[in-house]
């Protein structure tokens, strides 16, 4: 009992943080365009300064356990005719961006692209609305979620979940995540969502949609009193933002289960510790989050089939080598390991013994394995 | 056993047609390109030496369309030059190595051989006769049709047919196994390239498949024509030395009426009967006005002790001058009868003077550019002849060790150019200008220079933008306003342009919409091979070339920089106009304000910056 009242508490907080931090954005972005627009009456040139997000300003924050950006900003002035249109672009996205926060209208990476051409900023192609609105996520230190700009729609959640729409036209309505066996695409409307009530005790995020559907047949959630997310690969942005809300607002341990190779380790890595490309944005990470597998140990302790590394594969080993977060315990040493045998299994391997060899034998052995780590 | 070698004399004719690859005629796509070439630039030429702006009409057409090539083509060359006298018709298009180009001064073909070598090749081939149309006095046309007699290098004539026209010039028609859908592109460029190199002719073509092609004059003045001058020492063999004697050897004139109506004219003695003393006594007192043929009929008429009613009743046969003899076919006892000369008698100098040839030192000074009587001495002296050597007397080893002295003497002064025709700056300016409409254009003609004894002018145009279509260079290479299309691998002014540095002068080589016309003038174009087509790198050409170019470069380079500049700035007020309405826009919704602010000044600003560098068209006027 005690435990749900603290659980309702968080709620409340986070509903106020929630409109607090919409507010702040609008703020925020009235405060760049109110600059602007004095500085054009003074007959000066508006600026813009960004955090620069080079390489050599990218800096591994162990107290934080993520990436962050160093202190190098650069200068984008309309006074220079070769940022110019840079600049402008800049702009329009602040003022669209406000447009779709105060509307709460969401939109994709593609729309905004297309959005522009309303407006002759002349994007070259999508790459660089893309970049512009990466620009904009470091110059507000804000996710482009935030003002309502999302990725395609790719994963899904399924489980005891029970969850309250705030986007406009489903304020108030709930909706249990279990009824519908398919799962829940993690959209615009799930990530603003309130998460209300659940009986889960575990998050099992898993790389590929294919294990999902096994997992739901299987009855993984009732059996392990488990939410489980497909990633759909790499996790976007908008699930490890539900990944940390989970963890953070409901307090669900989460776990995660991949294909035994070097990007499944990363995409592991990537939920636990954020990503380079996201260096300038907070509170995508759950530093708790722990990789259950597959493991390099586990190929030869499992006995599963095979495929060999390409060079690539091999490439990309040496590469995270140089990572700092892999630099120690479990990550170094399964990295290792992959170097060593120069083979990968997919989470489909374990088939080769029944189809639901994984669920039985090899989810629980994890489970009660991770608890210890 | 004994072998017999036989030796058999072959006729001009029969030597081209063994060997008639050497002439561009090795197979049908190459056939038809030479022949075209040949045509054209015979009309071209003569229209040029009677200062006539040509007009050229060239038709290729198809015997039988519907056949694959290579097949039978019928092309027929007309224009509106001097035409070729009837009498000379045959010989000129029915033989070979007859022609009227022999003479030192720059002409696009030598000596009319590429013409009689393409009737030649289209006889082989298709068995049809050449039909030529000539009106040289603009009274009558002469239609021939004739087929040439290989072994005895004659023309046969099939038909001749007289009408009268107005309309002088010359058309040459014949038929020939061709491949157009192989050539057509080369012909094509061949006609257009010509006419940007002769802006004022009008070339027309009407092609195999339908397409015509007119090339209107632009500029309605002709260059000078070529003067036709002495050659100079340098580069004259024996032969040409023996041709030129043939040619200044003064002649015995032909005692006919008219000849000795001239004699009685000079002397004054036109009405009445004179006694052969009479006329004697006369001559005495008026020698010094005489003309030379007068001279040596009179002289003549000394030795025959003849008044002038015998001397219509003789004919001269011979002038013997090693025995003192003349002699004379008589017409009223029709026997051949000899005279004595007396080798005291004046008159006898006359005669042998004539018979004989000049002095050395005279036929040096004025057979020759560049040598004057004192510089003729000189060499006299160097190649120890005699000066008065009559070089009527001289034999085979004498005329070969002429030549030779000639090659090594170094005393005469260079060639004289005002045998060459180069276009002038001012023609070969419109010329690029009508057909290529570029923003900057630039031509130079350099002075002349020589190389072994050949004198030439490099006239060189550049042009850059504009209507210019191709991207990267575009060298348009002529010699003697002949366009040279193939091999342009390993010609000298490719090598030029590609050792240029063009990103010295602001040019991206590779992009830029550039061209280059390059126009070498001589004498004698140093081809490489046979067929015409690629200048050999001597290295005075290259370096004439060479100086060209780079004058060109330079003026092409500060156009450039005046550009580039000009484009920054108007690119940027561009900027600042289009992205500066939409900050303002953009910032005044943000910051929730109901006026945009007041930010036009500053686009002013921009653009005023702009104006002071000046528009782009006044650099074109400037370049």
């Amino acid at each position: 009992m005690a435990k749900k009242q603290t659980k309702k508490e968080t709620k409340k907080q986070t509903k106020k943080e929630k409109i607090d931090k919409s507010k702040n954005l609008i703020s925020l972005l009235k405060k760049h365009g109110a600059q602007v627009y004095e500085d054009l009456e003074n007959g000066e040139f508006p600026k813009f300064s960004i955090p620069n997000r080079s390489i050599s300003n990218i800096i591994y924050d162990k107290k934080l356990r993520q990436y962050v950006l160093g202190t190098n900003t650069s200068l984008r002035s309309s006074r220079n005719s070769s940022q110019l249109r840079s600049f402008t672009q800049l702009l329009w996205l602040a003022f669209f961006a406000n447009k779709l926060t105060h509307e709460k209208k969401s939109s994709t990476l593609r729309d905004v692209y297309y959005s522009s051409q309303a407006f002759a900023v002349d994007f070259e192609d999508q790459g660089e609305s893309d970049n512009i609105i990466v620009d904009l996520e470091a110059v507000l230190s804000q996710p482009r979620e935030d003002f309502y700009v999302f990725p395609e729609e790719r994963s899904s959640i399924f489980g005891d979940l029970t969850i309250e729409y705030t986007i406009p036209g489903y304020e108030g309505k709930t909706q249990n995540l279990s009824s519908h066996p398919d799962g829940y695409a993690i959209g615009p409307s799930m990530t603003s969502a309130e998460l209300v009530d659940t009986s889960a005790e575990l998050v099992i995020a898993i790389e590929k949609g294919g294990l999902f559907t096994r997992f739901v047949e299987e009855q993984v959630d009732k059996k392990f009193k488990s939410i489980i997310i497909n990633t759909g690969g790499q996790a976007p942005r908008s699930t490890r933002t539900l990944l940390k809300r989970l963890h953070d607002e409901m307090g669900l341990p989460v776990v995660i289960l991949t294909d035994g190779d070097v990007y499944g380790e990363h995409i592991a890595m990537v939920i636990k510790s954020g990503s380079a490309n996201a260096a300038h944005l907070k509170g995508l990470t759950v530093p708790d989050a722990k990789w259950m597998g597959v493991w390099a140990t586990d190929i030869d302790k499992f006995k599963l089939p095979t495929i060999p590394m390409t060079e690539s594969d091999i490439k990309r080993c040496y590469d995270l080598l140089k990572d700092p977060r892999y630099q120690e315990g479990l990550w170094k040493r399964e990295l290792e390991v992959f170097i060593k045998i120069k083979r990968k299994a997919e989470l489909e391997a374990f088939s080769k013994y029944g189809l639901n060899n994984i669920t039985e034998k090899y989810l629980p052995k994890k489970l009660e394995e991770s608890k210890s780590f | 056993m004994s072998s017999k070698e036989q030796f058999n004399q072959i006729s001009p004719s029969e030597f081209f047609y063994r060997n008639r690859d050497l002439a561009g005629f090795s197979n049908p796509t190459r056939s038809l390109y030479t022949a075209v070439r040949e045509f054209v630039e015979n009309s071209l030429d003569a229209c040029d030496h009677s200062g006539i702006l040509p007009n050229i009409h060239m038709t290729i057409k198809a015997v039988d369309p519907e056949k694959p090539d290579p097949k039978q083509y019928i092309l027929t060359v007309k224009d509106n030059g001097p035409g070729i006298p009837s009498k000379h018709v045959p010989l000129a298009f029915g033989t070979v190595l007859y022609g009227s180009k022999f003479g030192l001064k720059q002409a696009r073909g030598m000596f009319g051989l590429g013409a009689t070598m393409a009737i030649l090749y289209g006889q082989i081939t298709t068995n049809k006769a050449v039909k030529v149309k000539s009106n040289a006095d603009g009274k009558t046309r002469f239609d021939y049709e004739m087929l040439l007699d290989i072994q005895k290098n004659k023309p046969v004539i099939l038909k001749k047919q007289e009408t009268s026209s107005s309309e002088k010039g010359l058309s040459v028609s014949i038929c020939l196994d061709g491949d157009y859908s192989k050539a057509g592109t080369k012909i094509r460029d061949y006609v257009y390239q010509t006419s940007l190199i002769t802006p004022y002719a009008t070339i027309s073509f009407d092609d195999p498949k339908g397409e015509k092609f007119h090339h209107k004059a632009i500029i309605r003045s002709m260059p000078p024509a070529p003067t036709i001058i002495a050659p100079h020492p340098y580069g004259i063999d024996v032969e040409t030395i023996r041709r030129m004697l043939v040619d200044t050897h003064y002649q015995i004139p032909n005692v006919d009426d008219k000849m000795i109506e001239k004699v009685r004219k000079e002397l004054g003695m036109s009405k009445k009967k004179f006694t052969y003393d009479e006329i004697m006594k006369k001559t005495e007192k008026k020698w010094k006005s005489l003309t030379r043929p007068v001279r040596v009929v009179i002289a003549l008429m000394s030795f025959l002790e003849a008044d002038f009613e015998k001397l219509q009743r003789i004919r001269i046969e011979d002038v013997d001058l090693r025995n003192n003899k003349l002699i004379y076919w008589d017409y009223s006892t029709s026997q051949t009868l000899v005279a004595d000369m007396d080798v005291e008698s004046h008159y006898y100098k006359q005669l042998a003077n004539t018979v004989q040839g000049e002095s050395l030192t005279h036929f040096l000074s004025k057979r020759f550019q560049r040598v004057g009587p004192t510089a003729a001495l000189e060499f006299c002296k160097f190649a120890k002849f005699k000066p008065e050597t009559r070089v009527g007397n001289m034999t085979d080893q004498e005329l070969v060790k002429l030549s030779d002295a000639l090659q090594t003497y170094e005393g005469f002064r260079s060639p004289d150019p005002t045998c060459l025709a180069p276009l002038g700056d001012g023609p070969l300016e419109k010329g690029i200008e009508r057909r290529f409409e570029p923003d900057f254009m630039a031509v130079v003609q350099r002075t002349a220079s020589a190389y072994s004894g050949f004198p030439f002018v490099i006239e060189m145009g550049i042009a850059y933008g504009g209507k210019i279509e191709t991207r990267g260079t575009t060298v348009y290479r002529f010699a003697n306003r002949i366009p040279l299309l193939y091999d342009e691998g390993s010609d000298v002014v490719l090598k030029v342009v590609k050792d240029t540095d063009w990103n010295r002068y602001k040019v991206k080589n590779d992009s830029a919409p550039m061209i280059i016309v390059s126009h070498i003038c001589s004498t004698r174009v140093p081809y490489k091979t046979v067929g015409k087509e690629n200048v050999a790198d001597r290295p005075e050409i290259e370096k004439e070339l060479r100086l060209a170019l780079q004058f060109l470069s330079r003026k092409l380079s500060g156009y450039m920089s005046k550009k580039g500049q000009a484009e920054m700035a108007k690119k940027r007020a561009n900027l600042y106009s289009k992205y500066l309405p939409l900050v303002a826009q953009f910032c005044t919704e943000l910051s929730g304000n109901k006026k945009e602010p007041n930010y036009k000044e500053m686009i002013k600003e921009e653009t005023a910056l702009t104006n002071s560098d000046g528009p782009p068209e006044e650099i074109k006027k400037n370049g």
